[in-house]
């Protein structure tokens, strides 16, 4: 076939291709000139000068469209040496640009508003493990030890009061009395201070949920996904219609439960279900089999065909054949798969919870929302310890199995 | 001498387009070792597949024991698959498995899928794989994965994995191409000893001349998918060689 054959389909398709390189050029001077100098045009006109344009610009010879379909009919000039060139060039600035003002890129902000994220940087520096709070008791005491009048009424307006973290009861104190009655109380007040691990346990039972929530959502996916797969690896299918129908209908659906995000599905289950680990686990469950379908079913489409065509020939049944020639093939790669998977799983189900999936996300959530940076201070750690153990335990078994 | 396999008029025309056997006509006789020579790319591989429908013939009949395999499938196919036992120049074994467990897999063809998945435990079926072990030299490997196996066990696992199946016919593909001239020679060894004693008739493709010599009762030549040479090894002289091989070729003498 000969590239530079004219012929009408072909003069159209990069005539369409310099009408859009030139509408999107267009479109940016205008969204450029619109925010910084007010402009307002119409619509129409935009359109009519991308069309002029595109249209000289194709009838120069010097056209991107007509590079790309007619490579014969441009001079051999060094790129920088075509008007097609430099516009490149210049639309590729203009995009920058453009997309600098859309992201609301500053600078300026990024160095000197850092004081903004003080809070959550004293959380993460003091997470709270232990509470602390005063109660009736606890001023009680400190009368026995002959603490003055007026510092236990002043202590009286804060009992109840509960404080995530010593260094903050502390400020607490330190903000009420004046120095010298500081130095000298502080110890007996903060030893009658009753102590608590509210946050602790707390946040540990919604850990334990989310390390559950994604064990189950692995754990459930694993059957459906494993079924999948066999119908979804085109080497074991056979090459009739039906076949070919359902390797095909799988591949589909599974992309495009896939390529939505887990986050996505956790929304719609959250409706559908109700906020809660039940909402979260089946968010990732629906992911899973989605992303393990497709992984196990590429491992099926690489596998020895040398020892499937030797089981076959000695008149052994589809199925048994799947049981002795492709299952033992495919074994540690889905294991290694399953519990990447589950790793996976442990980081997303955090994630989820933040959009009512439930777990320790959600608990996140609310602490931010509160503004209890210590105890998001604390949330955040118990989040790294869990991600960073599950990818060091998954990064030791799919070594092991690797060497299977 | 009683006709084993009778192949007519067949054809296979892959998908691609390419021709690749055009009319073979082949009467095998009980008892046979017959060899295969050609070029690579003769059809060698392709005639051998048809016959275990491992590839679908395009055209043409092919009689094992009064049936047409061509027109066979489901169940009948692999009643008369699991009498024809295969070797592959790449022993095709399944490596992460036992050698035991690769022997018992020609069993599968004779249990239905409950008695396949205990196997290894049945003591019938795993005293039958031992002896087909035994018998090429391989016991005390039993429970050695393959992979872990030379080149040379692992084809002897795979004859014995054919054993299993208790074969009338026994197809090797270049059964000894991947392996050094001596083991080549020990492998063969075992196919010619089953040949003998156990009667099973081997159609086998090799490409060198000094083994068909050895072992081969009838050479069957092929050219651009067609017979071109049919007859006994001895016949086979420096003329025939070169119509086989092409006048460039030269005899290369192994052992
Ligand atoms: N799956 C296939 N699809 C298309 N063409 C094929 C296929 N397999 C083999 N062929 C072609 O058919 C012809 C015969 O190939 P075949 O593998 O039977 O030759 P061979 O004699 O076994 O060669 P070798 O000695 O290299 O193994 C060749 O031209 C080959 O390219
Ligand atoms: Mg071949």
């Amino acid at each position: 076939m000969k590239k530079d054959e004219i012929n009408i389909k072909s003069a159209l398709q990069g005539l369409v291709i310099d009408l859009l390189f030139w509408s999107y050029l267009w479109g940016c001077l205008y969204y450029l000139a619109h925010n910084w100098l007010g402009l307002i045009l119409n619509y129409k006109y935009l359109i009519m000068l991308a069309m002029f344009s595109s249209g000289l610009f194709y009838l120069t010879g010097d056209s991107i469209g007509r590079k790309y379909f007619f490579p014969s009919h441009l001079t051999s000039r060094k790129w920088f040496k075509t008007l097609w060139g430099w516009l490149i060039i210049f639309s590729l600035l203009i995009t920058f640009v453009v997309g600098w003002d859309i992201v609301e890129i500053n600078p300026y902000k990024f160095f000197t508003k850092f004081k903004n994220a003080g809070g959550i940087t004293s959380g993460i520096f003091d997470p709270s493990i232990i509470g602390y709070e005063l109660q009736t008791e606890s001023l009680e005491k400190l009368a026995e030890q002959n603490l003055p009048e007026e510092i236990i009424e002043e202590l009286k307006k804060i009992s109840g009061r509960k404080y995530t973290t010593r260094k903050v009861f502390s400020r607490e104190l330190e903000k009420r009395l004046d120095p010298a009655a500081y130095d000298k109380y502080k110890q007996p007040i903060l030893k009658s201070a009753i102590k608590n691990t509210e946050m602790l346990n707390k946040a540990l039972t919604t850990l334990a949920e989310t390390i559950f929530l994604a064990l189950l959502a692995t754990v459930l996916a694993i059957p459906l996904a494993f079924i999948l797969s066999f119908f979804a690896a085109r080497n074991l299918m056979p090459k009739t219609f039906l076949g070919n129908t359902i390797y095909v209908l799988i591949r589909t659906v599974a992309t495009i439960f896939r390529s939505i995000e887990a986050i996505v599905w956790a929304i719609i289950f959250s409706v559908w279900v109700g906020i809660g680990p039940f909402a979260g686990m089946l968010a990732l469950m629906i992911h899973s089999v989605a992303a393990l379908t497709k992984l196990y079913s590429e491992q099926i489409e690489n596998i020895d065909s040398g020892p499937v065509e030797a089981v076959r020939a000695t008149g052994a049944s589809t199925l048994q054949i799947w049981i002795f020639a492709v299952i033992p093939q495919i074994i540690s790669p889905y294991l290694a798969f399953t519990i990447y998977r589950w790793d996976i799983n442990v980081r997303m189900a955090t994630i989820v919870g933040f959009v009512g999936g439930g777990g320790i996300g959600l608990l996140l959530l609310q602490q931010q929302q509160l503004l209890r940076w210590h105890n998001v201070g604390l949330i955040i750690w118990l989040i790294a310890a869990v991600v960073w153990s599950m990818d060091m335990i998954s990064a030791k078994v799919r070594a092991k199995l690797s060497e299977m | 001498m009683n006709s084993l396999l009778n192949i007519n008029d067949l054809h296979k025309i892959y998908d691609s387009g390419t021709h690749a056997l055009r009319g073979i006509n082949l009467d095998v006789k009980e008892g046979e070792f017959l060899i295969l020579l050609g070029l690579s790319g003769s059809g060698k591989s392709t005639l051998l597949r048809c016959i275990n429908r491992l590839i679908e013939p395009t055209s043409g009949e092919i009689i094992f024991q009064k049936r047409n395999i061509v027109k066979t499938s489901g169940k009948a196919l692999r009643t008369i698959r699991r009498q024809i036992g295969m070797i592959f120049q790449q022993f095709n074994l399944i490596k992460n498995l036992s050698a035991l467990t690769n022997v018992l897999t020609g069993k599968l063809g004779y249990v239905n899928l409950v008695h396949s998945l205990g196997m290894t435990k049945i003591k019938e079926d795993v005293i039958t794989a031992e002896k087909n072990l035994d018998r090429v030299g391989l016991l005390e490997f039993k429970s050695q994965k393959t992979r872990n196996l030379s080149g040379g066990q692992q084809q002897r696992v795979a004859i014995a994995r054919a054993l299993m199946q208790n074969p009338r016919l026994i197809l090797a593909d270049e059964p000894v191409a991947s392996l050094d001239p001596a083991t080549a020679d020990s492998v063969m060894k075992y196919l010619g000893e089953l040949n003998k004693n156990d009667n099973i008739t081997v159609i086998c493709s090799l490409h060198f001349l000094s083994l068909a010599r050895k072992y081969g009762t009838r050479v069957v030549a092929l050219k651009d998918g067609q017979i071109v040479f049919d007859g006994s090894p001895r016949e086979i002289d420096e003329r025939k060689f070169k119509d086989i091989y092409g006048e460039e070729a030269e005899e290369v003498e192994i052992r």
